[in-house]
């Protein structure tokens, strides 16, 4: 409990520093005339948001809050011929190349530097509480009780920390979608919309968070600490720059395409930084090594001789087809979002556009 | 005549039904359970964890353990004593389950596994299996 008012907290923060840059992109630069959020299409473009995600979490498909809510807003748009496609653009090309960025980092992560770190992280749980109160002074102060390490309480502040960094990058990114559309229609002024959002947020996270919670939680826990703690980092920098420049970016997509880089890129790795470095297993593209070659002879497959096949190998686990197919489905739910509001402004004449 | 029968198993009930018929059907027949881990996920948690891990086939097998614990009950449950083979095998099931087939006479499969996102992620695997396999498959339902 404590934990979640503590991201409540950073949400918060998140919102209110680096929010406003993404409610302005949602609110005023993606349409060309904000006289399209009047209130009842604002409530509309709210109502495919949720009406999208609720489907996505229904069927157990991660969704980006993000391009749901630039999706609906854009068919809004689309549908009011106010569509700035310079701005829409601009965020498109973010959405693609950002989970690329991401796939990378983690990609090189977990080539070369996965098992550096996860001996430095390594964090042993101990049986018992961590934390003991001592109160033989005036004050009980907390002390690390007699089975738990520093390297384990330590290990317990960083995650603490990197859920706060993921709070706030949430903070950044999220309320901004939530609110753009209202602030957008000057239904509400910036400060105010944001400190709506975030209570809205706070009560969903307590009350109904733990079905949402379930795909991404799941997914997460079958991940070791220590890529979950690089999957984090990596994807809260990568989304609280996004928020910074002001494009609405996708913590799911970003997350996903983190968690496949980093193991990935563990699964291919060829040999270590050092063994590399050494010119061991020279590769096959220096000169000699070409000339040696017979033609017509076969190549073994970069990375494939040092395995032999019965042995199940890393990289049967990341299917090029299957990653992409994956990938593309966390685009249906914005895509409802979209197509649903832009049908609806377009045809529904109720909404005076 | 078969011997060699491969039961393709993911946990769930239909490939349980799976396994009992694949008992009562050929119970003179070497029966393989095979189960496929590191499968695709929304946000390929299964798989990546999988491929960090220390000792690979080690990770694989602990994940293992729990589907083959239940096989071996069904097993005995049906009174037989057939021998129980089991085998792990990495990545999408249903290339794991094609590629594995060719050694078996006949594949014994659930019609369905999971939820309607593994369906989404993954398709229908005994659809893919029935279509593309080098052997006979029977299809429990």
């Amino acid at each position: 409990m404590a934990l979640i008012s503590k991201a409540c907290n950073r949400v918060f923060v998140g919102a209110w520093t680096i929010g406003p840059q993404v409610i302005d992109t949602l609110g005023d630069d993606l349409v060309t005339d904000t006289g399209v959020f009047t209130l009842a299409s604002s409530v509309g473009v709210l109502f495919f948001v949720g009406l999208a995600l609720f489907f996505g979490n229904y069927f157990g498909v991660p969704a980006s809050t993000s391009m749901t809510a630039v999706g609906s807003i854009a068919g809004l748009a689309l549908a009011a011929d106010a569509l700035d496609w310079g701005v829409m653009g601009e965020i498109a090309i973010w959405w693609i190349v950002s989970p690329f960025i991401g796939f990378w980092v983690s990609l090189i992560i977990g080539r070369y530097f996965y098992a550096t770190l996860n001996r430095r992280i390594a964090i042993e749980r101990s049986e018992g509480a961590l934390f003991a109160v001592d109160r033989s002074g005036i004050a009980p102060i907390p002390t690390l009780s007699e089975t738990a390490s520093i390297r384990e309480a330590g290990g317990i502040v960083l995650v603490i920390a990197i859920g706060c960094l993921m709070a706030y990058s949430s903070g950044t990114s999220n309320i901004a979608n939530a609110v753009a559309p209202l602030v957008g229609s000057g239904e509400l002024e910036m400060g105010p919309a944001i400190i709506i959002g975030c209570f809205a947020v706070g009560i969903g996270t307590f009350t109904i968070a733990r079905r949402t919670l379930d795909t991404m939680g799941s997914e997460l826990t079958e991940l070791p600490l220590t890529a979950a703690i690089i999957t984090a980092m990596v994807s809260s920098v990568l989304v609280i720059f996004l928020s910074a420049i002001g494009i609405p970016a996708s913590f799911v997509i970003i997350a996903t395409m983190c968690i496949i880089g980093l193991g990935w890129g563990r699964a291919t790795r060829p040999m270590t930084v050092g063994e590399a470095v050494r010119g061991e297993e020279s590769a096959p593209v220096s000169v000699g090594a070409l000339s040696t070659d017979e033609e017509g002879e076969e190549l073994p497959p970069i990375g494939e001789e040092e395995e032999p096949e019965q042995i199940p190998k890393a990289s049967d686990l990341f299917d090029p087809a299957t990653t992409a197919r994956v990938v593309l489905m966390q685009n249906v739910v914005p895509a409802i979002a979209t197509i649903g509001a832009y049908v609806t402004f377009r045809f529904v004449p109720i909404f005076g556009l | 005549m078969v011997d060699d029968v491969l039961v393709p198993m993911d946990g769930s009930e239909m490939s349980e039904q799976a396994l009992e018929y694949a008992l009562e059907v050929f119970p003179d027949a070497d029966i393989t359970v095979l189960h496929v881990v590191g499968e695709p996920s929304p946000m390929w948690g299964a798989a990546t964890g999988l491929a960090l891990a220390d000792d690979l086939e080690e990770a694989a097998d602990e994940r293992a353990t729990e589907v083959f614990e239940r096989a071996r009950e069904i097993v005995d449950d049906a009174g037989t004593d057939v021998g129980l083979d089991t085998a792990v095998e990495l990545g999408h099931p249903v290339r794991a389950i094609v590629t594995t087939a060719g050694e078996y006479d006949t594949v014994v499969i659930g019609s369905h596994g999971g939820t309607i996102a593994d369906r989404i992620f993954v398709g229908n695997v005994a659809e893919k299996v029935f279509r593309r396999s080098p052997v006979p498959v029977v299809v429990v339902r």
